[in-house]
Parts: C-alpha cells; sequence; structure tokens
C-alpha cells in the first residue's frame, strides 16, 4: 500500500506542476481529490471540454437558510490538473470531501478559500521571519519563485508549521475525518497499487494521522444525503477570473488570477512582462499619461527589487510595487491593496486600480454545450423565446394587453433574479404611477448563462423562482421599510401574488420595527393605493399588502402619540402619514384597521401641548373626518391651538388631512379669520410663510370658494377671484407691510398718531 | 564659551542614528556579502536589515510598518530618482529617513530642515563674507550647504518636511536630482561645476496635514519616487511600541515605575478609535482634526507617567490620561475638545474594564467639563 498525500494551495501553478508530474510518474489506481462527493456520479461533466474557469455552484434551501457557494477551478487549479493528470493515465477519480450544502460549509462562498487563513497567528510569524507584507508574498517566495527540485518537501514543511499543533475548527475536524475515510477505502481497493491524495495543504497533516490511526471499514464511505424538505443542487457553471479574484475575507484564496495563468502557460519572466504591459495599456486606454521613462523606472524597479528579496526574476510584488514607485506621484489615501491583502477598496490611486484589474484579468469561462443546466435555464430560454425576447434591442410592454403584461412579468421577473441584460428605461414607478406602458432593453450579457444556472437554487420556472427570491428580499429587508416596499412592488410587477404562507408575519414585523414617520406614511400610501385599486396588476385586494395596511396604520399611530417637539415647523412627510392613515381608516376597515383606536390617538394628539403643532393640527382634522362629534366644542380647540408663532404649522396639518371643516357651512372659517385678524402686525408676519404653506393645501376652487365665503362673512362686494390673483411677488407684499409698521412705529413714538390709529 | 566641544556620544541628548546603531551597523558590514551599489556603506540586503531587524545578526526592527515599503524605498534610493516619504504626521517618517540615511551613507546628519523661511543659502551654499570681501569668490571662502556636500562626497541628504518650503525654493532640487549637478557660477572654471559623485540622493519628507504635496511643481514630483507612510496597522504592534517608547521615555525622565499595561490598552485604543473616526464595535463617530499619529499617543504616554509619579509616586493611572489627553490631543481646539468630550461620554460606559469607568468618570477634568 502506497499512499501520497499532495498538500497544496488551491489555484496554485506550482502545486498543479508537482500534482500533474506526480501522477504521471506514480500512474496511480486511485486519485482522490478534495471536493464535492456527491459530484462524484458527474465527474464527466466536469471533463467534457469546457473553457476554464468554470465553477461548481451548489444551492441549497431549507425552513432555516438558503445558501450558495462554489467551488471554482482554472487551468492551473491543482484539482483541475489532477483530474486531467487522472484521465490521462486512467486512473479511478474521485472527489473526498463533504458536499457543499454540508454544515461544515454554512458560513462559506468559496470551497476552495485557503484554509491557513483561519489559522492566522503562524502565518503571521512565518510573514515576519521572511521580512514579507502577508502571506500571497510569502507563498510567491517560498513556492512560485522556488526551484522546482525539493518543492514537495517546502510545501510539507510550510503546512507543517502553519498547521503546527493548531486544533482545527469544528467544520475542519469534520471534514479531514471524511476525507480520510475515503482515503482508507481507496488504500483498501487499491491493494498494492499507488494512490494519490490531492488535498488542501493545511489538511495533510491530519489526513495522514488520522489514515494511519484507524482501519478502513467495508466499501467506500456513504455520501451524506440533504435532510427531508431541504434541496440542494450542483450544476456547472461559467466562471470568470474577475469573480475568482473577487472573493474577500476568509473566502479569499490566491488573488489574481490573470498573473498566475500566465505564469502556468509561460513562466515568471513572461508573466512579469506581461503584467507590466497589460497595466501600461489599460493605463493608455483611460487617457493616463505613462511615459517611457516610467516604464523603464518601473522595470529597473521590479529587477532591483526582486535581487534584494532574492527572486531569480521578478515575482508579483516586484513587478508591483516597482510599477508603483514610478507611476504613483503623490499621497495613498489607502495602503496598496498588494500589502494589507484583500479586495480593492475605496479611495485607491487609479493607476492601482488598474494595477489590479490587470492582475485579476477578464477572461471568461464557457460551459461545452452538452452541459446539464438547471430547468430555470431551459424555462427561461423558452419563455424569452415565446415572446421574441431572445434578440437584443427595445422592447415594450403595454399594461393594458394582457399579452404585455405577461411579457412585463417576465423581463421583471428576470430583473428580480439578477439576471444581467435586461434593463427597464420607463414604466410605472410605484403603484399609483399613471403609466400604462413600460420600454425595456435587452442585450444578450455574457453572465446571462451564469446568473440564470445560479438562480437556479430559487427554483425551477420563472415565477417559482421570482417568488423565493422576493421572500427572501423581504427577510433581509425587515427594519429597512423604503427596501421593503420596493421589494412589494416587485412582487406586484412580478405577478407574484403568493408569497408564502409566513410572509405577511414577516411583513408585519418589518413595519412594526419602522422608526420613520414619513416613510412609514409613503409606504403606506402605495400600499393601500395597490390594495385598493390595482386590478391591473393584481394586487388589489392581496393579503400581504392589507397586513402591510394594518401594521402601518397601527404603527404610525404609535410613533405619532409619542412624538414629542413643541413648537417644531411643520413638515410634509409627516403630515402625509396622517392623511394616509385617514385614508386607511376609511377605506380599509375590512382588514382590521381600528377606527376607535384612530380617534382615540387623534383626540388625545389634538389636544397635548407638547406634540408638534402640524402633527396636531392633523390629528385635529383626522378626527373630525372620522367621528360625527370629534370633540365637544371645536372652537375651543381651534383656539387654544392658535399661538402666533405655530398657527400656520397647525393650520397646515389640518389642512392636509381634512380640508372640510373650512369649507363646509358652518365651519371653522369665521372663527380662524377673527383669530388672523386679531393677531399684532409683527406676530402676522411671523405666521405669514406658515400660513401660506397650510392654504396650499386648497386647490385653486378651493381657495376661490374661501374667498367668497370671507367677503360674505365680512359683508364686501367683489370678486373672489381677484383676491387670488396678485400681481406682486409675496416677498414684495411682506416687505411693504414691514416697512408700513416701521414708519406706523416711528409716527406713533413721535407722537404723531396714537397706536393703531391707523387701523 | 564654544561651540566645537566634541560631546560623547552617551552624554547626547539624541545622538544620531549612526552614533546609537554603531555596533548593529559594524556587525552588517562585517557580515555583508551581497554587491554594494557605488557609493553606498552597506549592500541593499544590509540596510534593509538594519531597518526591519535580523534576529541572526542581533540587530533590533526600527520601524513597523510593511517590510516591502523598505525594498521599494532602498531601490527608489539606488536609482536616479529622490524618495519622497509622505504621510499623515507622526507616522515615523523622519525616524525611516534617518534610518536609511544611516544605512546608506553610514551618516544622517546632511538634514536641511524645510520651512516657510528656507532659502536656496541653506540649502546648497553661501559664503564667508569676510573672506569674500578680501580674496573673492573661491573654494575657501565657500561655504558648503547640506546640498552641495552631499554631492561633492556621493553621500545621503536629507530634505525634511520639504512641502513648507515655498516652491521656487524646492524647485531648486530640479537639476542636481536630473542632471546631478550643481552649478556654482561665482566660482571660475572647472570649480563652477559640481558634479554628484556616486551615492548622492535625496530623501525628502513631507506631511499630508501642512500645505500639501499639491504644492509641489509636477517637474519636480517626476524625480521623486513617492512613498506614503501609512499609522501602524496592528493593535499590538501599536501598544508595543508604545509601551517600549514611553517606558524608555520615563525610564530617561527618572521616572522608576513602568507604564500599566491597562492604562496603556485603553490609551491606544482611544486614540486609533479618534484617528479613525470608529470605534473598535463599529459606530460610526467624529474624527479629531487633530494629529492622533502614534508618536502622540507615545508623548500623552510619558505625560501620563510623569503625572502619576511626581504627583502621586505612583504609575500614571486612566484619570491622568483624561487631563493628559486635553492638552496633548486636543491641543487649544474647542471642537476636538467637545468631541474628545463626546467620546468620553459616549463610548467608554459599554466597555469592560476598571479602566475604561475610570477615564469615564475623570471626564470632568477636560477644561471647560
Amino acid at each position: 500500500m502506497s499512499l501520497t498525500v499532495i498538500g497544496v494551495r488551491h489555484h496554485s501553478p506550482a502545486c498543479a506542476r508537482l500534482v500533474g508530474a506526480t501522477i504521471a510518474a506514480l500512474r496511480p489506481a486511485h486519485v482522490l481529490i478534495e471536493g464535492p462527493a456527491d459530484m462524484n456520479q458527474r465527474i464527466g461533466e466536469l471533463l467534457l471540454g469546457h473553457e476554464l474557469p468554470v465553477a461548481i455552484f451548489t444551492s441549497y434551501a431549507d425552513e432555516r437558510r438558503r445558501h450558495g457557494s462554489w467551488a471554482p477551478f482554472c487551468e492551473y487549479s491543482p484539482e483541475w490538473e489532477a483530474l486531467r493528470a487522472a484521465r490521462e493515465c486512467g486512473a479511478e477519480t474521485r472527489f473526498i470531501d463533504l458536499p457543499a450544502w454540508h454544515e461544515a460549509f454554512a458560513d462559506r462562498d468559496n470551497r476552495y478559500a485557503d484554509a491557513e487563513l483561519r489559522y492566522a497567528e503562524a502565518v503571521g510569524r512565518l510573514c515576519e521571519s521572511f521580512g514579507v507584507d502577508n502571506s500571497d508574498a510569502l507563498w510567491d517566495h517560498v513556492v512560485e519563485m522556488g526551484p522546482d527540485e525539493g518543492l514537495a518537501e517546502r510545501l510539507t514543511a510550510y503546512f507543517d508549521v502553519i498547521r503546527g499543533d493548531a486544533e482545527a475548527g469544528p467544520s475542519d475536524t469534520a471534514r479531514e475525518a471524511y476525507m480520510a475515510r475515503w482515503i482508507r477505502a481507496a488504500l483498501a481497493d487499491a491493494g498494492d497499487r499507488p494512490v494519490v491524495a490531492v488535498v488542501g495543504g493545511f489538511h495533510r497533516p491530519a489526513l495522514l494521522r488520522l489514515t494511519a490511526s484507524a482501519a478502513a471499514g467495508p466499501g467506500w464511505p456513504e455520501i451524506p444525503q440533504p435532510p427531508d424538505g431541504a434541496t440542494a443542487r450542483s450544476y456547472l457553471v461559467p466562471y470568470s477570473f474577475r469573480r475568482l479574484d473577487a472573493f474577500g475575507g476568509y473566502q479569499s484564496g490566491m488573488p489574481s488570477p490573470e498573473y498566475y495563468q500566465q505564469l502556468w502557460e509561460s513562466g515568471p519572466e513572461q508573466a512579469a512582462r506581461h503584467l507590466v504591459t497589460a497595466v501600461a495599456e489599460r493605463l493608455r486606454k483611460r487617457g493616463q499619461a505613462v511615459s517611457t521613462a516610467d516604464l523603464i523606472a518601473a522595470r529597473a524597479g521590479a529587477e532591483a527589487l526582486a535581487r534584494l528579496r532574492g527572486h531569480s526574476c521578478p515575482a508579483r510584488v516586484d513587478v508591483l510595487d516597482g510599477l508603483a514607485a514610478a507611476l504613483v506621484s503623490e499621497a495613498l489615501d489607502v495602503p496598496l491593496p498588494w500589502a494589507v491583502r484583500g479586495t480593492v477598496t475605496a479611495g485607491q490611486h487609479p493607476a492601482v486600480i488598474e494595477m489590479t484589474a490587470a492582475l485579476s484579468g477578464d477572461r471568461h469561462g464557457r460551459l461545452h454545450p452538452d452541459t446539464p443546466l438547471p430547468p430555470l435555464v431551459h424555462a427561461a430560454t423558452a419563455e424569452l423565446e415565446r415572446h421574441g425576447l431572445d434578440r437584443a434591442g427595445e422592447h415594450g410592454a403595454d399594461l393594458l394587453d394582457p399579452r404585455g403584461r405577461e411579457i412585463s412579468r417576465v423581463l421583471h421577473r428576470l430583473r428580480v433574479l439578477a439576471v444581467p441584460g435586461f434593463r427597464r428605461i420607463t414604466g410605472p414607478a410605484t403603484g399609483i404611477d399613471p403609466v400604462l406602458a413600460e420600454r425595456w432593453t435587452v442585450q444578450n450579457h455574457e453572465q446571462r448563462l451564469t446568473a440564470l444556472i445560479e438562480a437556479g437554487g430559487y427554483g425551477p420556472t420563472l415565477e417559482t423562482a421570482a417568488a423565493a427570491r422576493i421572500a427572501e428580499s423581504i427577510d433581509q429587508a425587515a427594519g429597512d421599510l423604503g427596501a421593503l416596499a420596493g421589494t412589494l412592488f416587485d412582487a406586484a410587477l412580478c405577478g407574484v401574488t403568493d408569497l408564502g404562507e409566513d410572509v405577511p408575519e414577516r411583513l408585519r414585523q418589518g413595519v412594526a420595527a419602522g422608526s420613520d414617520l414619513p416613510v412609514l406614511g409613503r409606504v403606506l400610501a402605495v400600499t393601500l393605493a395597490l390594495w385598493r385599486h390595482d386590478r391591473l396588476l393584481g394586487t388589489a385586494g392581496s393579503e400581504a399588502l392589507a397586513v402591510v395596511v394594518a401594521a402601518a396604520t397601527r404603527r404610525i399611530l404609535w410613533l405619532a402619540e409619542g412624538w414629542h417637539a413643541a413648537g417644531a415647523p411643520a413638515d410634509r412627510g409627516r403630515i402625509a402619514a396622517v392623511a394616509a392613515v385617514r385614508d386607511a381608516v376609511l377605506h380599509a376597515a375590512a382588514v382590521g384597521v381600528d377606527r376607535v383606536a384612530a380617534v382615540e390617538v387623534a383626540a388625545r394628539v389634538a389636544a397635548d401641548r407638547a406634540a408638534p403643532p402640524d402633527l396636531r393640527g392633523a390629528f385635529y382634522g383626522l378626527g373630525h373626518v372620522l367621528a360625527e362629534s370629534f370633540l365637544e366644542d371645536p372652537a375651543q380647540a381651534v383656539r387654544g391651538a392658535f399661538a402666533a408663532g405655530t398657527a400656520g404649522d397647525w393650520l397646515a396639518g389640518l389642512f392636509g388631512v381634512a380640508r372640510e371643516p373650512v369649507l363646509a357651512p358652518g365651519g371653522i372659517l369665521g372663527l380662524l379669520d377673527e383669530l388672523v385678524t386679531g393677531f399684532g402686525a409683527e406676530d402676522f408676519l411671523v405666521a405669514l410663510p406658515a400660513l401660506r404653506q397650510a392654504f396650499e393645501y386648497f386647490p385653486p376652487r378651493e381657495r376661490e370658494t374661501i374667498g367668497e365665503r370671507l367677503m360674505a362673512h365680512r359683508g364686501v362686494d367683489g370678486y373672489a377671484r381677484d383676491l387670488l390673483r396678485t400681481t406682486v411677488p409675496a416677498e414684495i407684499v411682506a416687505a411693504g407691510l414691514a416697512l408700513d409698521e416701521t414708519v406706523e412705529r416711528r409716527l406713533a413714538q413721535a407722537g404723531l398718531i396714537s397706536a393703531g390709529e391707523t387701523r | 564659551m564654544t561651540l566645537s566641544v566634541t560631546i560623547p556620544a552617551d552624554a547626547m541628548q539624541r545622538p544620531p542614528a549612526e552614533v546609537r546603531y554603531a555596533d548593529e551597523l559594524a556587525r552588517l558590514r562585517a557580515a555583508d556579502d551581497a554587491p554594494t551599489p557605488p557609493g553606498w556603506a552597506l549592500s541593499l540586503r544590509a540596510a534593509r536589515a538594519f531597518v526591519v531587524g535580523d534576529d541572526a545578526l542581533g540587530v533590533t526592527r526600527k520601524f513597523v510598518g510593511d517590510p516591502s515599503l523598505i525594498d521599494r524605498a532602498l531601490v527608489s534610493l539606488a536609482t536616479n530618482r529622490g524618495l519622497l516619504l509622505v504621510g499623515e504626521p507622526g507616522t515615523a517618517k523622519s525616524l525611516l529617513s534617518e534610518l536609511l540615511a544611516a544605512a546608506v551613507s553610514g551618516d544622517s546628519t546632511l538634514t536641511i530642515q524645510g520651512g516657510a523661511a528656507t532659502t536656496e543659502d541653506q540649502i546648497k551654499y553661501s559664503w564667508n563674507y569676510a573672506l569674500l570681501v578680501s580674496e573673492g569668490p573661491s573654494e575657501r571662502s565657500l561655504v558648503p550647504a547640506p546640498l552641495l556636500r552631499g554631492m561633492a562626497e556621493g553621500r545621503t541628504v536629507r530634505f525634511e518636511e520639504i512641502t513648507r518650503c515655498p516652491l521656487e525654493v524646492q524647485d531648486c532640487l530640479l537639476s542636481p536630482l536630473s542632471d546631478r549637478v550643481l552649478a556654482v557660477p561665482e566660482l571660475p572654471g572647472g570649480a563652477g561645476m559640481v558634479f554628484a559623485k556616486e551615492g548622492f540622493n535625496i530623501i525628502a519628507t513631507a506631511n499630508t496635514r501642512d500645505r500639501g504635496v499639491n504644492d509641489m511643481s509636477s517637474a519636480l514630483k517626476r524625480r521623486f519616487n513617492f512613498e506614503t507612510v501609512f499609522p501602524i496597522a496592528d493593535f499590538d504592534t501599536e501598544l508595543a511600541l508604545v509601551e517600549a517608547e514611553a517606558g524608555a521615555l520615563l525610564r530617561r525622565s527618572g521616572v522608576t515605575v513602568a507604564p500599566r499595561r491597562d492604562v496603556l490598552e485603553v490609551l491606544v485604543t482611544a486614540f486609533r478609535e479618534l484617528r479613525t473616526g470608529r470605534t473598535a464595535r463599529g459606530d460610526e463617530m467624529d474624527r479629531l482634526s487633530g494629529v492622533m499619529s502614534t508618536a502622540e499617543a507615545v508623548a500623552v504616554a510619558h505625560a501620563v507617567g510623569l503625572r502619576g509619579w511626581f504627583l502621586r509616586g505612583t504609575a500614571g493611572s486612566a484619570a491622568d490620561l483624561a487631563s493628559c489627553l486635553a492638552g496633548t490631543a486636543a491641543k487649544d481646539n474647542p471642537e476636538d475638545l467637545a468631541k474628545l468630550r463626546r467620546y468620553l461620554e459616549q463610548h467608554t460606559g459599554w466597555r469592560a474594564g476598571a479602566q475604561w469607568r475610570e477615564l469615564r468618570d475623570a471626564r470632568r477634568e477636560l477644561p471647560g467639563g
């Protein structure tokens, strides 16, 4: 029995070379690879002849969690090289790790992340003793730039130091135990023929120990099945270098795929030269000046750095450091990304951004046409073809026409599933927007297939997938009312009416956590309109919307009653929220909006001296609309609220919710006239802007009515319309009034008139 | 009174780096077998070891920061561009420039201090006017300034705070950096052109708070490689540095108790949070407009230690920290003082630890509190 365990770093060209050479030399019976064991029946799919990079995408959903994760492969992945070499020498190939949906991967998006990052202390010590910035520079220094001789020994030493005596976490322990069972089974099966296992170097010491310490059980280990009621699906997706490089933190693996692709294809010298050329080309394309002198300086700097650091030719960081020194001629705001290890952050220098982009490259993978695809891909393609949406260009959808509505729904479902290439140019922006046609642009985006395969985890048809996606958004939007309202509108546009049993409850919780009165008001107004009227989108009477209406009404009443800010200026959003409550109480009693509670709150707020005046006015109006005999003596409430500084704000609140008390015969118009006339000139000027704002709530025709009543009340003849038609701007009138006032005061001071005489 | 007394190194307030670390430099030179750039005292590899440390040779680590920064800086110095270290105040730019000069030339004293009043005389050369009048311009009557000496002797010249100099004064570096020659038009014949000897280069420093590097002409910018020095990224490293430096300062001031580690932890945490405007648990808050560098933290730790020792005979406490923060961190800026008070009120209460509580209780020690 002879076992060779090659401990690799995922996506390392040097390790891939070692794997290829070892398998070719040993011609083993079994090649075991760290990868999802549930794909073992389908390993043939991987070898169909795809253009790399591709990834195995696994989606998982049960009642508690929904999770998607990737196992990406590129040409220089040791795992991929193992697949290729094993097929060449006719070895049996198996994946030996737990499936991606397993609990051990619950917090992982990238199967091939660097495990050692989770045990950072040892890495930090190594970096310090080698005098390098981080683990990537260390890796290049020790492995990629080192000679091929002795590579296996260096890798062993490297990972032994990193693993040290560290106790692995529970998920790594579970995976190692499982992988060891496969290795033991393969050894038992192989007899005296060799077995090669390709695993993350971090796991190698533990696997050797575990394999030696126990005997093989009978047969191959069983493959874990997802629990009852859960779904787990795996499909191949085309991947891209950009995405491979975008994992951050504990999810990240080897950075800079394009650089390592070049390294794999043509060696370090060529890779370094390619990098400098690519960066210069990118920068020049962006109109940045890169002089020949700069390039010479970059080149010389890289060579010198390589020599200083003991590399035979410039390594990745040598080239980058050389370029940065030559091209960046100002202070940086944030450290260089390759010095701190991480994705590019905001505030990075433009030249540095282009450098990292050149390192990432823009290579895209492509699947072989025979690759099995999830049902959603076929369903979506069929729908697009049926509606003629498969050709790129502009498409229109008339929402009044049933066929147009169907087109619109297909496109919205694709949009909600984040499939790129479908963009709406025009169309209704809210449920009460009187726009009845949409225009879309459709592009044949290169990421369409990838996005559809990944969305396949949500469901087999566009409708079910969009519904699941929307339910997930509702979960994520808890507390963020704006997002919640947007999601509900998406649901309406997608024609998703059945969101699942627990969605109304989650919506209720989301609304109940809202704390912004104006936003709540907007949410209530829009959902109420959708619930009441929208037969076009099929949302009229929808249960989910009804829940939102009831919950938002309750929440607004609760928040408004606790709002204490005497003397705060009027706020239209706040007033609109009360107006929305009014509509909800009037029209949605059937869904549990409580009229009695609303009237009681209205009475309390209207009489609360600590409440903002506009809210007091608004609730006075609300009570007036909702209850026949709201207050025993309305006139007293009006007088109580009518202080000079806040009268306008109070009226704004009142008019925003109820204009009826003023317009109705026998209303409070006379009383208002009396109170306003009673203002001193100074007070009137202070109250004027707010008064003007308040009366803006009346449409012109109603203002004319008020004018007529007022003139009748005062016994003046004339046309009310003339009162409304001012030829002089309001500021000038106000300035004139102020001037009159000053003149009068001076005259009175000089004893030429007695105060109030001209009035 | 004479000025030219040779003071022994142990009596100097602060001996230059090449004196402080003379034995380390000697060991590095003895063990140095890598090729040495022309005019350099050490090879690049040995110079790097001098700054980032080498356990085998007993060379201490003198600068905490990315080792790659040192690599790039040394390579810049070996090429025909100058080195410009930029960064926030108190990020040890001057220390780094001193160490680099000591490693490259074995001498860090050819220093020009930039300022609003710096003139070309102080950079290039001036004259001994008595000799000038009696003999006319001659090499005897010429008084060389650091730049001329550095070029003639092939050594590293340090230019501190270069962006605080007027633009036209900065630009006198143009031809020494690009053509590597300095003209002394007053001198007759060949003596009027001083060509730079191998080994000459310039390390300039500039801080991003003052007038800013924006004021540098682009012609001059092109002749420098920029290296940005960042505040220390790692908490433990910064804490260790503050502990070591403040301890040394306190010993020199005659304080015999070491600073308390828990107090220093509070101090370094507070400095890092006020510098970045974000607390450890992620609250956004106001950044102080004043400089919250590691150097300032050391100064505060020193002051805290002095207060504790000379007022009560103990190590400094968190209560001392509150009063020292006002003077050293907020200085006389009332806005910063208000921000500091808000920080002590809102962001000390939720933390565990007796020192945080004490700091919170002492917030009334802030002036005007």
